[in-house]
């Protein structure tokens, strides 16, 4: 029989599949469907200090193997998660990672400082989504403002930070070494990759938003490389994530050194997709003769 | 309860041009669902990433088959509408908050005795609403002559018009061919204002609906499109802004929606 308990930051994980934030609203809908305590964690959607609500249609777009999305964080607010939904989560005895986003370093110090005191196991620093005009896709562009983000919500942060990483910069592995440096406990990635859709029609793009983050298959590639590069230059624990749909890609990238996985679009595609996956890891670690799924963790042999 | 299933086709019918008339059967396990006109089903399509909604046009208990009413209009609802007999399509239904026919079923009517409802449909709109009629329909047979129907179809010409004889079947029908579906309906307010209408079409038929209805006084619900994500009401991807107490927000037509109290829809 397989172990597949894993450790994040000191937090046990029944497994390492994690429902990315985003996809998974605050579990409700997907509780109508199965039990989601069967994720090893949820990460829930992107929260800022004071609701939002998030941009106009259209917020979706159809890609090659993918989509597009600029929903803009619409969300209840950080306060409002905490009063209705997380000691719901809690009780349904999900390990829960509250992901926060903010336009300025202010934002990100109060949020933290609010959620220390709540049943949230890890906190997850959303400083990456390219969706906000405000300035949260300048914080993960460079790795100063990484660092910054980081160091400020360290400081008021008593729950392990996780750093959720954007493709969107030049070099991964330095972006992710400031993360490391500035006090993050893990870094995850990646978050979506700046993209746009034409109508040729109406001439016009098919978001309102004109540019969106791609999400899905087709970014695997390019999120098992920055995983790998990633992992290959910080001690901290990483999270992978990029178009993960089955149990292989999981393998794949706990490979390539992620302890965990997050598993977002997926869900929109296959509902089930998170005890489908959870089934088929078990069954892959059984032929292959795994024992303890962490023997995968960075043992992609490159020699 | 809903669930993903894996459908068999059962047979494809040309309903009007480019209009297709599917019938799917559901395996044994999905004898628990119980689907509401208005509700919708996410369809998985060979070849394309995300899913499509498509609105339920019909639904028998006994045999699990799913009617969807499909117009070719794109990728997804093409090769939709060319699905042949014996094919399998994966899909997660019944989804969205349907038509509120037993609210309305509950209300007193306006003039004591049946309450008058009225369907409005354009073009595709038509689908959901034969549901609705049927659904009336099998609602009078049981509970004594509740509602009495009258249905007004729009369709931009002859070889696109499909269903009249079917919503004639429910009560009286008024086919309209080329016009405005919403100026028949407002002549007949002179014959007796509804208690209800429920609609489905495109969003300039909604918008003018939108403004008899109020003018009038009629209680009105539309069923709204959106491209989705999920389906469910967890990405958010398909929200729409609505008015709500005294203010405005996004409503998410997957799941607040489709159907939406009409007089709080905001249209662009």
């Amino acid at each position: 029989m397989t172990s597949l308990e894993t450790n994040l930051c000191g937090v046990r994980l029944k497994n390492p599949l994690i429902a990315a934030s985003g996809t998974f609203g605050f579990g409700r809908e997907y509780d109508e469907l199965y039990d989601i305590s069967c994720w090893g964690a949820i990460s829930v959607k992107g929260l800022t200090n004071l609701p939002r609500s998030g941009n106009p249609p259209h917020r979706i777009a159809e890609t090659a193997s993918g989509m597009l999305n600029s929903v803009g964080l619409e969300n209840p607010g950080i306060d409002a998660f905490i009063r209705d939904e997380l000691p719901r989560l809690a009780s349904r005895g999900v390990t829960v990672i509250a992901n926060v986003a903010g336009s300025d370093l202010d934002d990100y110090r109060e949020a933290v400082r609010k959620l220390s005191d709540t049943e949230t196991a890890i906190i997850e620093l959303n400083i990456s989504c390219p969706n906000v005009k405000e300035g949260g896709a300048q914080f993960g562009a460079s790795p100063r403002s990484v660092g910054e983000a980081t160091s400020a919500a360290r400081r008021h942060s008593s729950k392990p930070l996780m750093v959720k990483l954007s493709p969107n910069t030049a070099d991964i592995a330095v972006a992710a070494r400031a993360a490391e440096d500035a006090g993050a406990d893990a870094i995850s990635l990646i978050n979506t990759i700046t993209g746009m859709a034409i109508d040729v029609r109406t001439r016009r793009p098919v978001l309102a938003n004109v540019t969106g983050g791609l999400s899905g298959p087709a970014i695997k590639p390019v999120a098992l490389r920055m995983v790998w590069q990633a992992a290959s230059a910080v001690s901290i624990p990483v999270v992978g994530m990029g178009g993960i749909a089955d149990a292989e890609d999981v393998a794949r990238f706990m490979l390539a050194g992620a302890r965990a996985v997050m598993i977002g679009t997926a869900n929109i595609t296959d509902p089930m997709a998170g005890p489908r996956i959870l089934a088929e890891l078990e069954g892959f670690a059984r032929t292959n003769g795994i024992a303890d799924i962490n023997e995968l963790v960075g043992a992609l042999e490159t020699s | 309860m809903k669930g993903d299933f894996v459908a068999r086709v059962i047979s494809n019918a040309r309903a009007a041009e480019l209009v297709s008339d599917i019938s799917l059967e559901l395996p044994p396990e999905a004898s628990g669902i119980d689907p509401r006109p208005g509700q919708f089903a996410h369809l998985s399509v060979g070849g394309l990433f995300l899913r499509r909604p498509i609105s339920i046009a019909g639904f028998d208990g006994e045999s699990l088959r799913v009617r969807m009413i499909v117009r070719n209009a794109g990728r997804g609802s093409g090769a939709i509408a060319s699905l042949e007999p014996g094919e399998s399509v994966r899909m997660l239904l019944p989804l969205g908050s349907p038509f509120p026919v037993e609210d309305l079923a509950e209300r007193r009517g306006k003039s004591g005795g049946a309450k008058k409802i009225h369907l409005v449909a354009g073009g595709i709109g038509a689908a959901p609403l034969l549901f609705a009629a049927d659904f009336i329909r099998a609602l009078n047979e049981v509970r004594g002559g509740i509602f009495s129907v009258e249905s007004f179809a729009g369709f931009r010409d002859e070889a696109s018009s499909f269903g009249a004889d079917e919503f004639g079947r429910a009560g009286a029908c008024r086919l309209v061919i080329g016009g405005l579906v919403t100026d028949a309906l407002e002549e007949s307010l002179g014959r007796g204002a509804p208690d209800a209408v429920l609609a489905c079409g495109p969003e300039p038929m909604l918008e003018a609906l939108q403004g008899i209805c109020s003018a009038n006084g009629i209680a009105a619900y539309a069923s709204l499109e959106a491209r989705m994500g999920c389906g469910v009401g967890a990405c958010l991807v398909c929200s729409r802004r609505a008015r709500a107490g005294g203010g405005a927000g996004y409503r998410r037509v997957c799941r607040d929606g489709p159907s939406f109290d009409l007089s709080e829809v905001i249209f662009k």
